[in-house]
């Protein structure tokens, strides 16, 4: 709580990163809108049932902790199983943290054949992720759109066993399924961009499915890596700036062709998990904001001190990169992660994570 | 057979006897009342019942505490454990039947005792779980017994918590039966959010709630 | 990053307090042991059987939320287990601290044979003093935490049964009455012995004295006399202050609390359920007043609601004469929200600085 007195706002931290200047310390991130949400004392579905509440939850967190929310990160804006008509309900319990499919959209090979393109103002969670992106605007934020890769989005629309089955017996059908996915993302980003305006976006993007857990190098570049490179030339057409990619779970293997051909607009943020060396990230990608990684199993399962001494090795590796280095879990920061640790984070930038003046 | 006057009396002594918390003379008293001939279900109710009412009364106007009301109690358990075996059955109709349980992780049991102890004095058949009671059990001895009513005490704000899930799971099983909530942390918005079907500020406004839900 | 940065360190503020000097601002006392367990996630059965855990995790999460004074040890079924009695651990999801499983005494018999605990060894002794040699490392008040008389006389026969005997045995009210109240002189005899007066802050909580329970006569006869003989034992050893949790509904008790000598200044630890201006006018003049944030808003309560509460509060108690530490009204529940914990610093960020 004995935290220093901060030299520059939120926005102006996160503006200096991206024009590659030594913002006055190092950055927090995290992508939290569940564990804010307990965090406030309310129950995890509201994260996807109630954007007032899960918003002002998220703005909480924020301040309680120090973070930067560059961007905030909602909720998923596409709900890929959702939006193209799959059974998901909200989570329920003490044990779920994240919605739960309970039937996926495509269970045959017929089913991609009728697959219908969602209506991109009123399917899924959408309604829900508008008004979000309307208090976030309110707010002077930037609204945020949170999707996954179009290889994620597809494999969440068959279920990612059936997909990988695919991707070696019948790569035509995940062809089709990753273009549904594109078409969706980018109808509904022709949306936001409408009603909200290009420039006030900040695009969110995670890509689970495209980890190295689950597929090859090879199936990488073949069937994720041109989508990536679609992406962004569609991003760039719509006049979108600002990208924060979650290169999530263990992509070691996909560095080196996604860094031959980085397809977004530099600096990005890129937020990579515990798996890749931040080292390994930062010169691979020497013109990006590197992001990352705390083991999210420590956060949750930890104690303060090790957490505290887990964000020092961080911040001591992360903080001199060139590009510029915002601190971060690995990936979603655990739900039912003790306050004390989170705090842990924090107080650890504090101590070790301000530049010079 | 005592006369009118004379069974008037000793009801009235009864009532005294109980609210002087007297157990030896509530006792005796109704050791008479058998000699007598008076009606020893019109003992438990005038009588004893009677007396246990104006006891609440002194309870709320804060003239009675806990220590009185203890004490108030076993003497009309003592004159009961005297009258009961005279009853006839169908003067054993009872008010309605209740379950009561102090919730998991509390051990705090003197508010439930007295609630337990209002309602068995104004007739209800009253079944105990004690304290610390999970909430599987709940539902289990609401199964079994088949009361109309279960009172949920806590003491603690942590062992608060509790009860919306053990009234969720009641409800689940029996969506008739009603739920009476109670005790230093609940309020009125308390148990109105967690689902229960009333909430007593302290005993003797937990059998007038009780009575109300079951009409 | 957002606070106001304090003028004074927290040692600084707190002796500052006690020694009727000016402070920054309104100090944030703790009375939080489950939830900083919770906090940290360990379980809250850590905070009473392992002193070197419980003090760092209390540790931690005082720093992380801005609490002045230091970690406490004590809990309210004190007496169960130092008179010979047995307690359990509190477990599961909805537990919140030691509970008595047994009773010493069980019978009127059993209160003749009653000795009184050896302060060195009895029940949960060795660990409280494992914690108190930690405060006096890390320079923090050194507490000991028992039971007020009355609650340990109820720890050792039961609430219930001290209430019965109350009216048909009073004789063996006042001998349990009575090994209560040598039993607290004897240990903080041990704590001052072992620390110095000057550093022994002894807190006595007396929760079953409460008007939910006790009518204030009962209260005058049974508790006040007690109380003040410990109290002035206790002033006479060389303790500067007292702290007393009054815990409860305790207003129609109050007149009776103000005769009680908690030192100079006291410490007069107050719940909800009592009014700022009650609380002045009783205690005022003679004790710094603690409180009271009501528990129910803390845990259940939105952070508006409680950051109202937290404010007002404030407004109300900032300028007592002898000062002012703000606190929840009894523990504070360990299922909290942290955000509602944050916000109660937040409050005094925002209204407790003296200008």
């Amino acid at each position: 709580m004995k935290l220093k007195q901060d030299r520059m706002s939120s926005a102006e931290r996160i503006d200096s990163l991206f024009n590659y200047r030594r913002p006055d310390h190092v950055p927090i991130t995290m992508i939290a809108p569940t564990f804010s949400c307990r965090n406030a004392g309310l129950p995890v579905r509201v994260a996807y049932s109630d954007p007032q509440l899960n918003f002002y939850a998220m703005q909480w967190a924020a301040e309680q902790y120090a973070w930067d929310q560059a961007p905030q990160i909602v909720r998923h804006t596409v709900v890929e199983a959702m939006d193209f008509g799959g059974d998901v309900r909200l989570p329920e319990g003490e044990y779920e943290g994240a919605l739960m499919v309970k039937s996926y959209p495509v269970k045959s090979e017929s089913d991609v054949e009728g697959l219908k393109m969602p209506e991109p103002d009123k399917t899924g969670m959408i309604g829900i992720a508008a008004e979000l992106g309307r208090l976030q605007e309110a707010h002077g934020l930037p609204v945020t759109f949170v999707s996954r890769s179009p290889f994620t989005i597809a494999s969440n629309v068959c279920g990612l066993q059936q997909f990988c089955k695919w991707l070696i017996k019948k790569p035509e059908l995940c062809e089709r399924l990753m273009k549904a996915a594109f078409d969706h993302t980018f109808n509904v980003l022709r949306y936001w961009a409408d009603t909200f305006g290009a420039e006030k976006i900040f695009v969110f993007m995670s890509s689970p499915s495209e980890s190295n857990q689950v597929i090859s190098p090879k199936q990488f570049e073949k069937f994720a890596l041109p989508y990536h490179l679609l992406y962004h030339e569609r991003l760039k057409a719509l006049g979108i700036k600002r990208f924060y990619f979650h290169v999530c779970g263990e992509q070691n293997l996909n560095l080196p062709s996604l860094a031959d051909a980085p397809p977004w607009e530099h600096p990005a943020i890129l937020s990579f998990g515990h798996e890749v060396d931040l080292e390994t990230a930062a010169q691979r990608f020497p013109k990006d904001i590197i992001c990352g990684n705390i083991e999210p199993a420590i956060i949750q399962t930890g104690s303060p001190q090790q957490v505290y001494e887990l964000a020092r090795t961080t911040l001591e590796k992360g903080k001199g990169i060139p590009g510029g280095f915002i601190l971060s879990a690995g990936c979603e920061l655990p739900v039912a992660s003790p306050a004390a640790n989170v705090f842990a984070i924090t107080k650890a930038v504090d101590d070790f994570g301000w530049y010079a003046e | 057979m005592a006369s009118e006057e004379k069974t008037r009396e000793i009801l009235k002594a009864i009532q005294d006897a109980v609210v002087g918390y007297d157990e030896e003379t509530c006792e005796r008293l109704c050791s008479s009342v058998l000699e007598e001939g008076i009606d020893p279900h019109r003992a438990v109710v005038e009588g004893l019942t009677g007396g246990m009412e104006r006891v609440g009364e002194l309870y709320n106007s804060q003239e009675y505490f806990v220590p009185e009301l203890l004490l108030c109690a076993d003497a009309l358990n003592a004159g009961l454990n005297v009258l009961k075996p005279h009853l006839k059955i169908e003067d054993a109709a009872r008010k309605g039947k209740l379950l009561i349980g102090v919730v998991e992780g509390d051990i705090h049991d003197i508010g439930k005792n007295l609630v337990r102890i209002m309602f068995e004095a104004a007739g209800w058949d009253v079944y105990d779980l004690g304290n610390n009671v999970k909430i599987e059990r709940f539902v289990e001895e609401q199964k079994k017994a088949n009361t109309d009513i279960v009172a949920l005490s806590a003491l603690m704000t942590t062992s608060m918590l509790a009860m919306p899930k053990i009234i969720g799971a009641l409800k689940a099983q029996n969506p008739g039966v009603k739920v009476l909530v109670g005790g230093a942390p609940l309020s009125q918005e308390i148990a109105q959010r967690y689902g229960a079907d009333a909430y007593a500020p302290d005993a003797v406004a937990a059998v007038k709630r009780a009575a109300d839900l079951i009409g | 990053m957002s606070m106001r940065p304090d003028m004074m360190s927290n040692k600084e503020r707190i002796d500052a307090l006690l020694k009727g000097r000016p402070i920054d601002r309104v100090p944030h006392f703790p009375f939080i042991p489950g939830f900083c367990a919770r906090n940290v996630g360990y379980p809250i059965a850590v905070m009473y059987s392992d002193a070197g855990k419980s003090f760092d995790a209390q540790q931690k999460t005082m720093e992380q939320y801005g609490f002045d004074w230091g970690p406490l040890y004590g809990y309210a079924s004190y007496g169960t287990w130092e008179f010979g009695g047995t307690i359990k651990m509190p477990e599961g999801d909805y537990e919140q601290a030691p509970a008595h499983v047994t009773f010493p005494v069980q019978s009127e018999a059993d209160v003749a044979g009653l000795q009184l605990p050896d302060v060195k060894k009895a029940g949960c002794l060795p660990t409280a003093m494992a914690f108190s040699h930690l405060q006096e490392k890390s320079d923090t008040p050194i507490s000991v935490i028992c039971g007020g008389n009355f609650t340990i006389a109820g720890n050792i026969c039961s609430v219930e049964t001290l209430c019965r005997w109350m009216l048909k045995k009073p004789d063996l009210v006042h001998a349990l009455l009575r090994l209560a109240t040598d039993h607290i002189v004897d240990l903080v005899r041990y704590w001052v012995e072992t620390f110095g007066a000057d550093r022994v802050i002894p807190q006595m909580w007396e929760p079953s004295a409460a008007n939910y329970i006790l009518s204030p006569k009962q209260f005058e006869r049974f508790v006040l006399p007690y109380l003040q003989e410990s109290s002035e034992k206790i002033l006479a050893m060389g303790v500067k202050h007292i702290l007393y949790h009054i815990c409860g509904e305790q207003n129609a008790n109050l007149p009776y609390w103000a005769q009680v000598p908690m030192g100079d200044p006291g410490l007069a630890s107050l719940g909800e359920e009592v009014d700022a201006d009650t609380a002045i006018k009783y205690f005022g003049d003679t004790c710094v007043i603690i409180g009271n944030i009501d528990g129910k808003v803390i845990l259940e309560g939105t952070p508006e609601s409680l950051y109202r509460l937290c404010t007002e509060t404030i407004a109300k108690l900032k300028h007592a004469p002898r000062g002012y530490m703000m606190c929840s009204g009894c523990e504070l529940p360990p299922a909290s929200p942290p955000y509602n914990v944050y916000v109660m610093r937040k409050a005094i960020n925002d209204a407790g600085w003296y200008e």
